[in-house]
């Protein structure tokens, strides 16, 4: 017998939404890692232990990344609210 | 009547890629992403009979509050192979500081006309008040690629 399988598909594409604040490091680490590492749901169950390891870290790394982005984008937008002569405007930023 | 949207390929689109009419690989910045309406905003149905832009009209989310009309440039993954699976995905999209409810978004591309590649369905009302909104792209592999050709 012969068959065949395949096509043109398409995939799922999902949204999130905050609302009255933006993305935090941690979300967005979520959504970064999800979007690189997919771990199926048949595989081995060694293998999956193992990617949900490599997943953790890999968020670990990037919230820290971003946190460090965010202070550092935080301490360019202090230098120009200073330089433009607002330095009251820094304790926005304050966390 | 409601707005229906449907994700999916259109057909046109499909016989556009056997036309060698879309050029996915990186950097071509030619892709956008347009958000529609609300559902009960609008009246028009999107699945795979759309073909082009222009007939998301009055259904596509108005320019105000974060969003501006003809949407946002996507950035394109080169397609890559996975097993015997060609796929191509896009870069996660962002509106930021918007306020405003969708139901959709529609993939087209300027560098063809504004031809339709991708019907998006958010599976009902998506709202953000004052914030960000996000479209993520699934997994680029061959089970889950955004657009796959198996």
């Amino acid at each position: 017998m012969m068959s065949t399988v395949g096509g043109v598909q398409i995939g799922i594409a999902t949204t999130s939404a905050v609302s009255g604040r933006g993305f935090t490091p941690e979300e967005l680490a979520e959504h970064a890692v999800n979007e690189v590492i997919s771990i199926g749901n048949n595989s081995h169950p060694v293998i999956q232990a193992q990617a949900e390891a490599f997943r953790d870290d890999i968020r670990a790394v990037m919230i820290n990344y971003l946190r460090q982005a965010v202070a550092s984008n935080n301490t360019t937008l202090i230098n120009r609210f200073r330089d433009a002569g607002h330095p009251e405007l820094v304790k926005l930023l304050e966390v | 009547m409601a707005l229906s949207i449907t994700t999916a390929m259109p057909t046109s689109f499909k016989v556009e890629l056997m036309k060698g009419l879309h050029n996915f690989t990186g950097a071509s910045n030619r892709f956008k992403m347009a958000l529609f309406k609300a559902t009960a905003s609008g009246s028009g149905t999107f699945g795979a009979a759309t073909t082009n832009y222009s007939q998301m009209g009055s259904d596509e989310l108005p320019s105000a509050t974060g969003y501006t009309q003809q949407g946002k440039l996507l950035t394109s993954v080169t397609p890559v192979a996975d097993g015997t699976t060609a796929l191509t995905t896009f870069s996660a999209l962002t509106w930021s500081s918007s306020s405003f409810t969708t139901s959709g978004a529609l993939i087209y591309d300027t560098g063809d006309s504004n031809s339709a590649c991708a019907v998006l369905s958010f599976g009902g009302d998506q709202t953000v008040s004052s914030g960000d909104f996000q479209i993520q792209f699934p997994t680029a592999n061959a089970s889950s690629a955004i657009i796959r050709i198996a």
